[in-house]
Formats: C-alpha cells, structure tokens, sequence
C-alpha cells in the first residue's frame, strides 16, 4: 500500500516537472529566439513604428546584395576567415609534429602557449598588438599583417584543441613509430600517415574557428577599423545610417553563422556515432 | 591472408630488434641528429606566438608601469588607476555587471539544463538547437537586435507605452540596465551548454534512494543534487563571469566608448579620438588581465575537481 503510495507520488511529480518543465524551456527559448526574430520581421516590413508592422517588402534585401560596400565587405571577411585559419591549422600541425614525434615535454607548455588566448579574449589581444607595432615603421606596423597575425591568435585554443583530440584519438605516436618501424622517416610518416587520419577531426574544429572570426568585432574594429571593414564593422557602420538595411545584414550574418554551425553540430554528431559503433 | 598479415608484423618487430642490438651506433645517431631537425617544426609556432601573443602581452605589462606623467619606473598609473573616479566606476561597473549577469545567467540556466535533462529527446535536443543557435547571436547584432526592440521608439516600448506597462516604457537600454539585459541574454545558452553534460552525471536511483528515505524535493536538490553539481556549477560561473568582463562589441555598439565599462576605457585609450594614453591603458588593462587570470584558476580547479568524481563540497 505504501509502495503503491510512494510510486504513485513520484510518477505524479515527474509528470508535474515535465509540464512545468516544457512551459520553462518554451518560455527560455523564447526569450532567446525573440530578438532575433523581431530583427527579422523588422527586416521585411516598410514600417514598424505601431504594435504591428506594416508594408511588407524585400527592399532592404535588394539594396543590401546590390551594395558593392557590402560584398566588399564580405569577401574581406572571407579571406581573414580563410587565411587565418589556415596559417593556424599550419602553425599547430607543424608544431604537434614535434609533440608526437619528437618530444613530449612540449606538450603542456604548448597547452599553456594555447590557451592564453581563450582565457584573454579579444580586447586585451588587440591593444596589446596596437600599442606594440602601431607606427613602429616595420612591416609589423602594416594594419593587414597585425590582423592577420591577431586572428591567428585569436583561434589558437580551438584549432589547437581540435587537433591535439584528433591525434589523441587515433594514437599519433604509436602510428609513427610503426611507420618507421617499416623504414619510413618519422616526418614523412607524420605528412603520409597521420595526417590523413585526423582531416575530418581538423575540419570541425576549423569551422568552429571560421564562424568565431565570421563574429569578430573586437579585433577587426581595433586593429583595422575602417581602414579594413569586415561584416561587422560594416554593420556597426550602419546601424545609424540605415536600421532597414542594417536589420537585413543582422539576419545575413545570423543565417552564414547558423549554416556553419548546423554543418558542425552534423559533423560532430556524426563523429560521435562512429565512435558508438566502433566501441 | 591472415597468415600474411601476422608473418609481416614478425618481420616488423624482428627488424627493429635486430636494427636496435646489430647496429647502435647507427641507431644511435639516427636518434640524435633527427630531433634536432625536428626541432625546426616548432619554429613558425613559436614565432608568431612571440609576435602576436607574448610580446603584446608584455608590451602592456611595460606600458603599464612606466609613469605616463613622470616617465619613470612605478606605480604611478596604477595608483591614478585606482584613485580617478571614472576608472574605479569602470572597474565597479564592471565587475557588478558581469557579477549580476553571471549569477541571473547561472539560475536560469540551471533549471534549463535540469529541465531539459528530464525532457524527452526530442523536446532536448530541439532545445539544445536553440541554444546552439542562439549562442552565435551577441556583439554588434545582439545590441541592433535589442535597439529594435527596447530602444528609444523600439516595439516593446511602444507596446510599453500603449499598454502602460512602465518596465517597458521607460526601460533605459543605453545604460547599465540595456547591459545587464543584454549579458543576460548571451550568458543564458553558452550556461545551458556548459550544464547540461553535467546533469547527465546525477543517477536517477539517487532520488529513486531519496525519496524511499522519505526525503523531500528541497532535501534532495539542497543536500543531494546541487551539492553534486556544485563544482560544475561553479566552474560554469567562472566562465560566464570572465565572458562579460571581456565583452567589447555589444557594449561598444550600444554606448560607445560613453559608458564606464573596463573594456570600453581600455580600448578608447588605445585609440582615444584625442590622444592616446598607453600608461593609463596599459595599467587597466593589467587589472582586466588579473580579473580574467583569477577566473580562469578558478574554472581549472573546479573543472579538475567535477572531473576526478563529485565526492566534495
């Protein structure tokens, strides 16, 4: 009877949580979904001065993907996106060469050297490049090569991290030795055989790194400001030209930063379940 | 096939035996010469860590001690630092604001992630796309989102003002409560993401256990659960503490440099409309620096400590 009691009252509580439950998660979604969305009606109406906007229009569309300033702006993006991340990705393997091939000792320095940056963030990082190499006259002084060098930076802890799990969990070390084990230099074995392995662990990773310099403002509004105007130093330029044309570029940006990271969250899932299966 | 396959790996292990006993001196100097090559890897590593990391890093620390009206070696700038009223309320406001948004950011992701573990997998995980989502939304577009809709002729305020609710009407976005509205918004789902994992650690034979031994709810969330979770919690809380005192872009897009924000004064010293003052900068940034070094031990030792089993706090 008391079991019978006891059983029932925990069904009930778990039913009453669920409930209560589904109405929090709604109401948290909710607040979390709202501004964006208003951003988005706000974009495709003429007018939104009464509780309702009125006059729908794609208008700020057409003037946004025909505004020359705007595709600049975008391609610059692209490159500092692409390039920076590349030269990381670069820095990183060339440097776990010698963590897994040469001397593990340098493991936790490099750790350390790696995530710096992510327990600093990107203020600290771009007025510490200005005050060291603004007017200096040297190459470094040159606003592109501070960017570059800046984001380069700025993406360290997540290509690093990327990386280290990915030689982690295909056992980097025992793979070289078994190569050279068959003859083969220990670089060579790295660039032949390794490296293969961890492409798809390096790919997540790096589009992790693409979408967080895609939301840069910090950095490309310090170091290069208008000098270099990526998306969002474009849109920060905007905001008090045009709200219509502004709103339409927060919903670009927000729709290019989802893609990427739907296609990571689907690279990641599918990750994990190759993993289940070969456990 | 199979016969092939372990004859080749006899011969793999024979031939390193045998190159190891018959040739050491070979081997030996195979063992020497090639780390040092392999040395040169680390070069293009440390170089553009030297140049765009470490040397910044440094160059700030100098800035900061060298008096910007004496010119010599000292405190002199952290003292006017600590002394000038407009760099103490950006210090205060910055660590009040980040403090709040933190802690209201924590709450709700808390009952979130607690709700969202006991929610069926669909209803999660279609919360968990929003989260993810949702996380990307902050900095400049964040702060237009919000103008649109609490700004001076923003929706709400008019709904505010036609409705007579004062909250909304007479909301004051470009100022202190826009901030804490704002950091709210972005601590909520990187918080969430950071807690749900550590949800899925409580068992639910504890409360299976507790409520046979007649236990309540607050019994079992205030001595069992949350006692559990408390490393997470608070490594969690770290993070979004030390997320707010760096957030630039949102602020910046919402004020200005008009605002007694840490990370507004920082920068607009470094690139004032006037004139730059690296010393005054550099001293503040020295103190955003020690802030975030402090929250970033903190996260580490409890992250160490939710990792090795929840048996303390």
């Amino acid at each position: 009877m008391a079991h019978k009691n006891l059983a029932a009252r925990t069904a009930a509580s778990v039913q009453r949580t669920s409930l209560a439950g589904r109405v929090f998660l709604c109401v948290v979604a909710a607040y979390l979904l709202i501004p964006f969305l208003a951003t988005l009606v706000y974009s495709l109406f003429v007018e939104w001065t009464d509780i309702l906007p009125s006059g729908f229009t794609l208008r700020n569309y057409q003037e946004l993907f025909t505004n020359a300033v705007f595709w600049a702006s975008i391609g610059r993006t692209l490159v500092l996106c692409l390039v920076s991340v590349a030269i990381t990705i670069v820095l990183i393997l060339l440097a776990m060469y010698v963590v897994v091939a040469v001397n593990r000792k340098v493991a936790p320095v490099m750790q350390f050297l790696c995530m710096i940056p992510y327990a600093l963030q990107g203020v600290i990082l771009s007025i510490g490049i200005i005050s060291l190499y603004t007017g200096t006259g040297t190459i470094l002084s040159n606003r592109m090569f501070m960017l570059f060098g800046a984001y380069t930076i700025l993406v360290l802890p997540y290509i690093y991290q990327g990386i280290r799990n990915a030689l982690n969990s295909i056992d980097a070390g025992m793979l070289i030795q078994a190569a050279e084990m068959l003859g083969c230099g220990r670089f060579r074995a790295y660039v032949q055989v390794v490296l293969p392995n961890i492409l798809s662990g390096i790919l997540v990773s790096s589009l992790l790194a693409e979408s967080i310099i895609f939301g840069d403002f910090v950095l490309a509004n310090n170091i290069a400001g208008t000098n270099y105007q990526n998306i969002q130093v474009f849109l920060q330029a905007n905001m008090d030209v045009s709200s219509g044309l502004s709103s339409a570029i927060v919903v670009v940006i927000f729709v290019v930063v989802a893609l990427v990271t739907a296609l990571v969250l689907k690279l990641q899932g599918a990750a994990q379940n190759n993993a289940k299966e070969q456990a | 096939m199979e016969n092939t396959a372990s004859i080749g790996e006899k011969d793999v292990r024979a031939v390193g035996a045998t190159g190891a006993r018959t040739a050491p001196g070979s081997a030996a100097a195979r063992v020497t010469r090639r780390p040092r090559a392999g040395w040169l890897a680390l070069v293009p590593f440390v170089v553009v860590v030297a140049l765009f990391e470490i040397m910044p890093l440094l160059q700030l620390a100098l800035d900061s001690v060298i008096g910007r009206d004496s010119g010599a070696l000292g405190l002199e700038n952290y003292v006017r630092v600590f002394t000038t009223p407009l760099y103490q309320q950006s210090i205060w406001n910055s660590v009040w604001i980040s403090l709040l948004s933190a802690v209201v950011g924590m709450v709700v992701a808390f009952l979130a992630a607690r709700f969202a573990s006991e929610a069926s997998p669909r209803v999660r995980n279609a919360f968990t796309m929003v989260l993810n989502m949702m996380s990307n939304f902050s900095g400049v577009p964040l702060a237009f989102a919000f103008m649109i809709l609490m700004g001076n002729a923003g929706v709400l305020t008019l709904v505010g003002q036609q409705f007579n609710i004062p909250f909304l009407a007479n909301f004051n976005l470009y100022g202190a409560d826009g901030l804490v509205i704002m950091y709210i918004y972005f601590q909520i789902p990187l918080a969430t993401l950071l807690l749900i994992p550590a949800f899925a650690g409580i068992r639910k034979s504890w409360r299976e256990a507790a409520t046979i031994l007649q236990a309540t709810s607050f019994d079992y969330w205030f001595r069992i659960a949350i006692p559990n979770l408390m490393p997470s919690i608070l490594g969690t809380l770290s993070v979004l503490f030390s997320n707010a005192l760096a957030a630039y872009a949102t602020a910046y897009a919402l004020v200005m440099n008009n605002y007694a924000l840490l990370a507004l004064q920082i920068t607009s010293r470094f690139k004032g409309d006037v004139q730059t003052d690296a010393a005054t900068g550099g001293a503040l940034a020295m103190v955003l620096i020690a802030l975030m070094v402090v929250c970033t031990l903190v996260n580490n030792y409890f992250t160490r400590r939710a990792a090795k089993g929840r048996e303390l706090v």
